[in-house]
C-alpha cells in the first residue's frame, strides 16, 4: 500500500504548538534488538510504547514550535523513512486521548468532559464484561514499602538469588524423597473440613507475602507502587498490587523479576514449609505448614505461573521473550493473518514489529484461546455444581465472551467493513466455505468411533485347580491330558500312615485267620477291627489320590507359577492352576455409566490388546453384560491405583468400591486366549462403526451437563 | 376579536444567541442504527404526515376574512403586532398551528395584493411542512417559489433569520426578485448572496432577515467563519470564548449563524451534492511539499509499468492498485537513487498518483484542458469547475500528463462535509419534486421526514414505456425519427441528455436530419432560463442536459395543450432515478398535458464500464424479448449505482466521524 506523505487534514494540525505535559517520563528500552521508547504517564500509571521517530517528534514539542516545523525536522532526521503526516496525526491523537500533550489553545471543556465520561463508561464496561475478576483498590502502599525496602534489598541481589535457588533446590530434593508420604491420602487431607479452615488462614498470608514480593521488587529498582487492593477471582478474594511501574525498567530481567517475584516468594515459602513439615512433630503448626506448601506450590504453578492466563507468568513470559502486550497483539496478529491472506486485504496493518514475533504471536493466540475456553468453562461448571443459577449465568457469560461476541464482531466486520468492499463476495464465500467445511466435517464426515476401556482376564470357579489336600509339591507337569496329574503333591506322613495301616490290617487279617475256627467271639472282634482298618486305609488312599491334582474338565491347563512350586507346601483348597476350556477365558471390562449405553447398543466389533503385547490387536466379541450398574469393580487391576481408569472410593464398603457406578461387560477373544494371560490386564476397544464427530461432541456435552447438574 | 394591539403582558425576551448553530450531535453507533431502522418506517409515512398538516388550512380559514377586509395601510399595521405575537407563541423551533395560520393568512393576503397570486391550499400545506422541519414533496410546477414565501416570511416574522437555498445563482436572484414585493410589504429585509461578492457585501447581506443564496455560497461562508472560530460549534463554547481573553473570533464573521434553512431542490442539495466534502484550499500555504523532479520521475516510472503485472485496476473503484511486483520494480528502479524519489513513502505514492492520472482520469471525461489549464468536469452536472483542483498531487500529475505547466500544490485550509454543515442548522425545511426516493436517507442522516403534498390539479402527463435499443446509434436514429414525427405535428420536444457530449451528439443527429433545434449547455443563467421557458412553444426542439434551466417554468404555447403538451424525451438514464424524475417534471405541469418518453440503449453511460459488464451481457442476451425486459436491466443498473453512491456518502460520513475523533486534539471540527 502506498502511503501518502502528505495528508489533506494536515492543516488542522500544522499550526498547533503542543507541548509534552509535565507528568510524562520517557524511558528507552530494547525489544528484540530494536530501540523503543516507553512513555510513562505518572498520573494514570499507564505506559505507551513509541518508535524512535515518534519519540523525536515528541521531544521537539515544547509549546513554541508548530507541528509543521516539528514534522519537517523529523522528516530531515529520519530521511530514509520519514514519518507521514497521517502517522503524525495518529500519534498526536493517541497522545491527546491519553492526556499526554497540552496544546496552546484553551482547553475544550465539552471535549474533555466527553472524553472523561467515555473513559468511565469503558472501565465500567470492562468490569461488567469480566465479572469473574473484579478489582477493588484499597490503599497506597508506597510509603510503607519505601520505609521498609532497605530490609529486603539484600534479597534482590545475585547473592539473594543464589540463596533462593538453594532453598528451592533443597525443597525439590526433599519433595522427590518424600513424594510418597506427601501424596498418600492427599485428597483426604486437603478436603477435610478442619483443613479448610487452615487453608483459609494460610491463604491470605501467603498471598500477602506474594504481593509484597512484587511491591518490593518494584521498589528496589526505583519504581513506585501506588495501589494495592483486592481482586475477586471467581468470588474468591485475591490481593493484587499495581507493579506496573516496572514497565519503565530498561533491563528486561528486572522486569521479569518484578513479575515473577510473587511466584518466587511463594515457591520459597513452599520449600521452607516442606522442610518444616518434614521435621516438626504432628500438630497444628505442622498442618499449617502443609497448607502453606500446598498454596505456595500448587496454586502458583497452576494459576500464577501459567503464561496462558493473564497473571504473573504472563508478564514474566512476555518480558522474557521481549514481546510487550503479547496477548492483545497475538489476537490482532491472527486476525491480521485472516484479513491479509484469507480475505486478501492488501493494506492490512500487521501488528508485528520485530523479527521472530510471528511464531510467538500465532502460537500464543491459539494456545491462550483454547486454554481460556477450557478454564472459563471449568470454572463455570464448578460454580454451577454449587450454585446452579449463578453458574449457568456465568457459563452463559463465558460463552458470550468467548464465542458469541467475537462471532458478532466477525459478522459485523464481514458485512459492513469498508476494507472488504471489493472483496466481500470472496470473504463471505470463503467464510461460508470454511463453515460448511467445518460443519460437514463435524456432522457428515463419518469418523471411526470407538470406546476404549480396561479389562482383566477372568475365570469361572470350576475352572480353577485346587489342591484336594495338604501336601508338598513333588512334581509339576502342566502339559498333561485330562485325568493326568498336573501337580503331584507329596505327603510323606500320609505314606507312612498308609504303610502302618496296611501292616496293621495284615496283622489283624492274620490274627483273624488264626482264631477263625477256634474262638468265634475273638474272631468277631477281629473282623470288626479289619473292617475299621480297611475303612481308614481307604480314606487315606483317597487322600493319597488327591495328592495328584488333575484336570477334571477338557481344556488347557495352566499353572501360573509353575517354576516356584517345587517343594512348597500347598494347603487344602489352595489354587494351583486353571483349566481353560475353549470359551472359558473371558475379559471382564468395567465401563463407566456414560459410555455403557453406546457399548451396549452399538458395538459392531471388539478388539483386545493385552498388556504384554500393546500394539497387537486381537479380535474379540462381546459375550454378556451384567445387567445393572454396580459400585464395585471385579478386580483391582481396573482401578486407577493399578493403572486402570476407574477411580476407587477410599470410603467405600469394600476395597473395590468405585466412586461412579460402572457396568461390567464380558468379552472373549475369537481365538482362544493364551494361558499366560489369565489375570492379565488388557485394553478393550469397542468399535461402534463410524459416526461424525459432531454428534459425539453433542452427546458428550449433554452427558456433561446431565452429570454436573443432575437435571 | 381584538387581540391585535400592543400587548401589555410581560414580553418574554428571546434567548441571546451569539451564533445560531446546532451543537455537534453526539450519536452512538446504536443511535445511528436506530435511526436507520426508524427511517424505514418514517419513509413510508409521507402521505399520512400530509394529512396531519390539514389543521393549518382550518387555521388559515379562520383568519382569512379578517385580513381580506383590511386596507393596505391596515394590513401593514397588522404586521407588527403579529410579529410580537409570533415571537411570544414560538417555543424554540415550534410555532403553534393557530399562530402559523394567522401569519399564513396575512402573508397570503399580501401576496394577492402585491403579486396577484393567491397560494393554493397545497402550497399552504407545503409551507407548513417546511416550517415544521420536514421535506415537502411537491410535483414540479406546483409553484414552489411562491409556496416558500409563506414559510420564509412566517419564520422571519417569528424572529428567526431564514436562509433560502437554491441550486444556482440565477435561481437565487430570480426567486428573490420575484418574491421581493411580499417581503417589502411585510417590512422584512432581504438580500441575495452571489458568487463573486466581496466580504463586506456578504457580511451586510447576512445581517438581513431573509438571505437568498446557493447552498455552496452559504456553506463556504460558514466554513470560512468556522476557520476563524476554530472551535467546537455551539453557543456554550461561544460564551466561554468570550470570557477567555483573546478567546473570541479574531476576524469579523460573515454569518449570523445557521438559524433556519429553507432548501429548494432539497434532495439534490442534501443528497447528490453531499458526496464530496467542501474544501477551502490555498496555494502553498505551508512549505514541505514534494519537489517537482519527483513528479517527473514518478511519471516516467509509471509509464514504464505494465498493467496486470505491476498494477491493476480493480473493478468498481476508480483507483489503480499497485501489485507487489510493482513495488519490487520501483524498488529496483530507485536502488541508486539518492534524492527524495528514493524514499519509499514518497516514491510509491507519487507513482500511484501518476498511474491514476494516466489510466483513470481521462481527458474529456474527468477533465478538459482550457487555456492551458486542467479543468475538472463535475460528474453530476457535466459542468467544468474552473476553480477546483484535485488534491494529493493528482492535479499536478494530470498537468504533467497533458504537458502543461505544473501548478502549485494546493493545501487544504478548511474542510467539511455537507452532512455536517446541514446538521448544524437549527432547523431545516425543504421542498423538492423528488424526495420520496431519498426519504430513508434524509431521515437517517438529517432526521428530516418527507411529506407528500397532493397536487392542486389532477395530473394528466402520459408516460410511455421505455424503448431500449442495443446500440447508441440505433437509439439516436430512433430518437431523431421520433422528434421528426412530433415536430411535424408541431408538438414541442425537449430532449434531456446526461452530459454536454451527449447534447452535442444529439445536436449533430438533429442537424443531419434537418431539424431546427436549440442546444443548452448547463450555464445556468438568465439567458438559459429564458430559452428554456420557450421550450413549450409550438414546433420547438430543444436539447438540454438535465440540469439546464432547472426551476424554470415552461409555459405551453398556444394550441400546444391540444397537441398533447410538451414531449420530453429522456435520451439516457442518469445515475439516480430522482434526476430522471426531475426531467420528467418538465412537462405536464399544473395539470397541463404532457408526454414523457425514455429512449435508452445498452451502450448508455450507465451500462458501460467494467462494473456493468456482466449485466450488459445478460441484457444483450435477453434483448430479443423486447424493451420491457432490457429496460429492467437498465433500471437494475441504475439502482445499483444509486446504492453505490449512497454507500459513498455513508463512507464519507464515517470517515468524517473517524476524523473528528482523531482530530479531537486540534480542538476544531473543520
Amino acid at each position: 500500500m502506498a502511503r501518502a506523505l502528505l495528508s489533506a487534514d494536515w492543516y488542522r494540525v500544522a499550526p498547533l504548538k503542543p507541548r509534552l505535559r509535565g507528568h510524562v517520563e520517557v524511558h528507552r528500552q530494547l525489544f528484540r534488538g530494536d530501540i523503543w521508547f516507553i512513555l510513562q504517564d505518572l498520573h494514570s500509571g499507564k505506559y505507551h510504547r513509541i518508535t524512535p521517530a515518534a519519540n523525536y517528534i515528541l521531544a521537539l514539542m515544547n509549546g513554541r514550535r508548530t507541528m509543521h516545523e516539528i514534522w519537517e525536522a523529523a522528516c530531515l532526521r529520519f530521511d530514509d523513512d520519514p514519518p507521514t503526516q497521517s502517522e503524525t496525526i495518529r500519534l498526536m491523537s493517541q497522545l491527546h486521548s491519553s492526556d499526554l500533550i497540552a496544546s496552546d489553545l484553551p482547553p475544550d471543556m465539552e471535549e474533555i468532559g466527553r472524553r472523561h465520561s467515555k473513559q468511565e463508561r469503558q472501565s465500567m464496561i470492562a468490569r461488567i464484561k469480566n465479572p469473574m475478576a473484579l478489582r477493588l483498590p484499597l490503599l497506597d502502599p508506597d510509603r510503607f514499602l519505601g520505609a521498609t525496602v532497605s530490609l529486603v534489598r539484600w534479597l534482590f541481589t545475585p547473592f539473594g538469588f543464589v540463596l533462593w535457588l538453594g532453598l528451592i533446590g533443597a525443597g525439590l530434593v526433599l519433595l522427590g524423597l518424600n513424594w510418597d508420604v506427601l501424596t498418600n491420602g492427599f485428597t483426604d487431607q486437603v478436603l477435610a473440613a478442619e483443613n479448610l479452615v487452615l487453608i483459609a488462614l494460610a491463604y491470605p498470608i501467603v498471598k500477602a507475602l506474594h504481593e509484597l514480593g512484587h511491591g518490593y521488587a518494584t521498589k528496589v529498582w526505583g519504581g513506585e507502587v501506588h495501589e494495592i487492593g483486592l481482586m475477586f477471582l471467581v468470588f474468591i478474594p485475591v490481593p493484587y498490587v499495581d507493579a506496573s511501574a516496572s514497565a519503565a525498567f530498561d533491563n528486561k530481567w528486572r522486569r521479569a523479576v518484578v513479575g515473577g517475584a510473587g511466584i518466587m516468594v511463594e515457591l520459597a515459602l513452599a520449600s521452607a514449609a516442606l522442610i518444616f513439615w518434614l521435621n516438626a512433630e504432628p500438630g497444628l503448626l505442622r498442618a499449617f505448614a502443609f497448607n502453606v506448601m500446598l498454596i505456595g506450590g500448587i496454586s502458583t504453578l497452576l494459576f500464577n505461573g501459567n503464561p496462558l492466563l493473564r497473571f504473573d507468568g504472563y508478564f514474566v513470559f512476555s518480558d522474557l521473550i521481549e514481546i510487550p502486550n503479547l496477548g492483545q497483539r497475538s489476537n490482532k496478529y491472527v486476525f491480521y493473518l485472516i484479513r491479509r491472506y484469507l480475505f486478501g486485504v492488501k493494506d492490512a496493518d500487521s501488528p508485528v514489529t520485530a523479527k521472530g514475533e510471528r511464531l510467538w504471536l500465532f502460537t500464543y493466540s491459539i494456545a491462550a484461546f483454547i486454554y481460556r475456553l477450557f478454564i472459563s468453562f471449568a470454572i463455570a461448571l464448578f460454580v454451577a455444581s454449587k450454585f446452579f443459577f449463578i453458574g449457568i449465568l456465568l457459563a452463559c457469560w463465558a460463552l458470550f465472551n468467548t464465542f458469541v461476541q467475537p462471532t458478532l464482531k466477525g459478522i459485523r466486520y464481514l458485512f459492513s467493513s469498508p476494507e472488504l468492499r471489493q472483496r466481500r463476495g470472496r470473504a463471505l464465500g470463503l467464510v461460508g466455505l470454511v463453515l460448511v467445511g467445518v460443519f460437514s466435517f463435524l456432522f457428515t464426515m463419518p469418523a471411526p468411533y470407538t470406546t476404549v476401556a480396561h479389562g482383566v482376564v477372568w475365570l469361572d470357579q470350576d475352572a480353577t485347580l485346587r489342591a484336594g489336600t495338604d501336601g508338598f509339591v513333588a512334581q509339576v507337569a502342566p502339559d498333561v491330558d485330562i485325568g493326568q496329574p498336573v501337580v503331584a503333591l507329596a505327603d510323606p506322613i500320609l505314606e507312612n500312615r498308609v504303610e502302618i495301616l496296611e501292616s496293621r490290617l495284615r496283622e489283624a487279617q492274620l490274627r483273624l485267620r488264626s482264631v477263625l475256627l477256634t474262638d468265634q467271639v475273638q474272631a468277631q472282634l477281629l473282623r470288626d477291627r479289619v473292617a475299621l482298618l480297611e475303612d481308614q486305609l481307604e480314606g487315606l488312599q483317597k487322600r493319597r489320590a488327591d495328592l495328584a491334582v488333575t484336570a477334571r474338565t477338557p481344556g488347557q491347563v495352566i499353572v501360573p507359577d509353575a517354576g516356584d512350586l517345587d517343594g512348597r507346601l500347598v494347603r487344602q483348597g489352595e489354587v494351583v492352576g486353571y483349566v481353560i476350556g475353549s470359551d472359558d477365558m473371558r475379559l471382564r471390562v468395567a465401563i463407566p455409566q456414560a459410555q455403557a449405553e453406546i457399548v451396549r447398543s452399538r458395538t459392531a466389533g471388539v478388539e483386545v490388546m493385552f498388556q504384554d503385547a500393546i500394539g497387537v490387536p486381537v479380535p474379540a466379541r462381546l459375550i454378556a453384560e451384567v445387567p445393572q450398574s454396580q459400585n464395585t469393580i471385579p478386580s483391582r487391576a481396573l482401578s486407577t491405583e493399578a493403572g486402570g481408569d476407574i477411580v476407587l472410593n477410599p470410603a467405600g464398603i469394600t476395597d473395590l468400591s468405585t466412586l461412579q457406578s460402572v457396568f461390567q461387560f464380558e468379552v472373549a477373544t475369537v481365538e482362544p486366549m493364551q494361558i499366560s494371560h489369565v489375570g492379565a490386564r488388557a485394553l478393550v476397544k469397542f468399535d461402534h462403526g463410524f459416526e461424525p464427530i459432531g454428534y459425539r461432541i453433542y452427546r458428550g456435552a449433554r452427558q456433561l451437563f446431565l452429570r454436573q447438574f443432575r437435571v | 376579536m381584538s387581540d391585535v394591539g400592543y400587548p401589555n403582558r410581560r414580553i418574554r425576551l428571546p434567548r441571546i444567541v451569539n451564533y445560531a448553530e446546532a451543537p455537534e450531535r453526539t450519536e452512538t453507533e446504536l443511535d445511528r442504527a436506530w435511526a436507520w431502522v426508524q427511517g424505514a418506517f418514517v419513509s413510508q409515512g409521507a402521505r399520512w404526515r400530509a394529512l396531519k398538516l390539514r389543521p393549518i388550512l382550518w387555521a388559515i380559514w379562520r383568519y382569512k376574512r379578517r385580513y381580506a377586509k383590511m386596507t393596505d395601510v391596515e394590513l401593514k399595521a397588522a404586521v407588527r403586532p403579529l410579529r410580537i405575537k409570533l415571537r411570544r407563541k414560538r417555543r424554540g423551533n415550534h410555532l403553534p398551528v393557530w399562530a402559523a395560520g394567522e401569519a399564513f393568512a396575512l402573508i397570503r393576503e399580501v401576496s394577492v395584493r402585491t403579486l396577484g397570486k393567491r397560494h393554493y391550499n397545497v402550497q399552504v400545506l407545503g409551507a407548513w411542512a417546511m416550517m415544521k422541519g420536514q421535506i415537502a414533496e411537491m410535483r414540479t410546477g406546483e409553484g414552489k417559489t411562491l409556496c416558500a414565501t409563506l414559510a420564509v416570511a412566517a419564520i422571519a416574522l417569528s424572529g428567526r433569520q431564514v436562509h433560502v437555498m437554491t441550486v444556482n445563482d440565477y435561481l437565487a436572484e430570480r426567486d428573490a426578485e420575484e418574491t421581493a414585493p411580499i417581503y417589502d410589504f411585510l417590512g422584512l429585509t432581504r438580500a441575495v448572496v452571489l458568487e463573486g461578492q466581496d466580504g463586506p457585501t456578504r457580511q451586510a447581506a447576512y445581517l438581513q432577515e431573509i438571505v437568498y443564496a446557493t447552498n455552496k455560497e452559504i456553506a463556504f461562508d460558514y466554513l470560512r467563519d468556522r476557520a476563524i472560530l476554530r472551535r467546537a460549534p455551539g453557543n456554550l463554547q461561544r460564551k466561554v470564548d468570550k470570557l477567555v481573553p483573546g478567546g473570541g473570533p479574531t476576524e469579523e464573521l460573515r454569518l449570523q449563524g445557521l438559524p433556519f434553512a429553507i432548501i429548494d431542490e432539497a434532495d439534490s442539495v442534501l443528497i447528490d451534492e453531499a458526496r464530496t466534502p467542501l474544501i477551502i484550499s490555498g496555494a502553498g500555504a505551508l512549505e514541505g511539499s514534494i519537489p517537482e523532479y519527483v513528479y517527473h520521475a514518478a511519471m516516467d516510472a509509471a509509464k514504464s509499468m505494465t498493467s496486470g503485472v505491476h498494477y491493476k485496476i480493480p473493478r468498481g473503484i476508480k483507483r489503480v492498485e499497485i501489485l507487489d511486483a510493482g513495488f519490487d520494480y520501483l524498488e529496483d528502479l530507485t536502488e541508486d537513487c539518492e534524492d527524495s524519489f528514493g524514499i519509499p513513502v514518497i516514491r510509491d505514492h507519487s507513482v500511484l498518483q501518476a498511474l491514476n492520472a494516466l489510466h483513470i482520469f481521462n481527458l474529456g471525461d474527468a477533465y478538459i484542458v482550457k487555456d492551458d489549464k486542467v479543468q475538472i468536469v463535475d460528474e453530476n452536472t457535466g459542468r467544468t469547475m474552473p476553480d477546483r483542483t484535485w488534491s494529493d498531487g493528482l492535479h499536478q500529475m494530470v498537468e504533467l500528463k497533458e504537458g502543461l505547466e505544473m501548478s502549485q500544490t494546493n493545501e487544504t485550509l478548511s474542510r467539511m462535509t455537507y452532512q455536517r454543515f446541514f446538521r448544524r442548522y437549527t432547523q431545516i425545511g425543504g421542498m423538492t419534486g423528488t424526495a420520496q426516493d431519498a426519504a430513508w436517507e434524509l431521515w437517517s442522516v438529517y432526521r428530516l421526514a418527507v411529506v407528500k403534498i397532493p397536487t392542486n390539479k389532477r395530473y394528466i402527463r402520459k408516460t410511455d414505456t421505455d424503448r431500449v435499443f442495443r446500440t447508441a446509434d440505433a437509439k439516436w436514429k430512433a430518437i431523431t425519427k421520433r422528434v421528426k414525427a412530433l415536430n411535424k405535428k408541431g408538438q414541442p420536444v425537449l430532449i434531456g441528455t446526461r452530459s454536454i457530449t451527449a447534447s452535442q451528439e444529439a445536436s449533430k443527429r438533429l442537424t443531419a436530419a434537418g431539424l431546427e433545434h436549440q442546444v443548452l449547455s448547463a450555464d445556468q443563467d438568465a439567458d438559459e432560463a429564458a430559452i428554456v421557458a420557450q421550450a413549450g412553444q409550438p414546433g420547438q426542439i430543444m436539447v438540454a442536459t438535465n440540469m439546464a434551466g432547472r426551476g424554470t417554468d415552461i409555459k405551453l404555447g398556444e394550441g400546444v395543450a391540444k397537441m398533447g403538451g410538451l414531449a420530453v424525451i429522456l435520451s439516457e438514464r442518469h445515475d439516480s432515478r430522482r434526476v430522471d424524475r426531475q426531467l420528467e417534471g418538465r412537462c405536464g405541469r399544473q395539470g397541463e398535458p404532457g408526454r414523457f418518453e425514455a429512449w435508452l440503449s445498452l451502450e448508455d453511460d450507465l451500462m458501460t464500464g467494467p462494473d456493468a459488464a456482466r449485466l450488459r451481457r445478460v441484457a444483450y442476451g435477453v434483448s430479443f424479448l423486447g424493451s420491457r425486459a432490457t429496460g429492467r436491466f437498465i433500471r437494475a443498473r441504475q439502482r445499483r449505482t444509486e446504492a453505490a453512491h449512497a454507500q459513498m456518502r455513508r463512507d464519507l460520513m464515517r470517515q468524517d466521524r473517524a476524523l473528528g475523533d482523531t482530530m479531537a486534539f486540534s480542538g476544531q471540527l473543520e
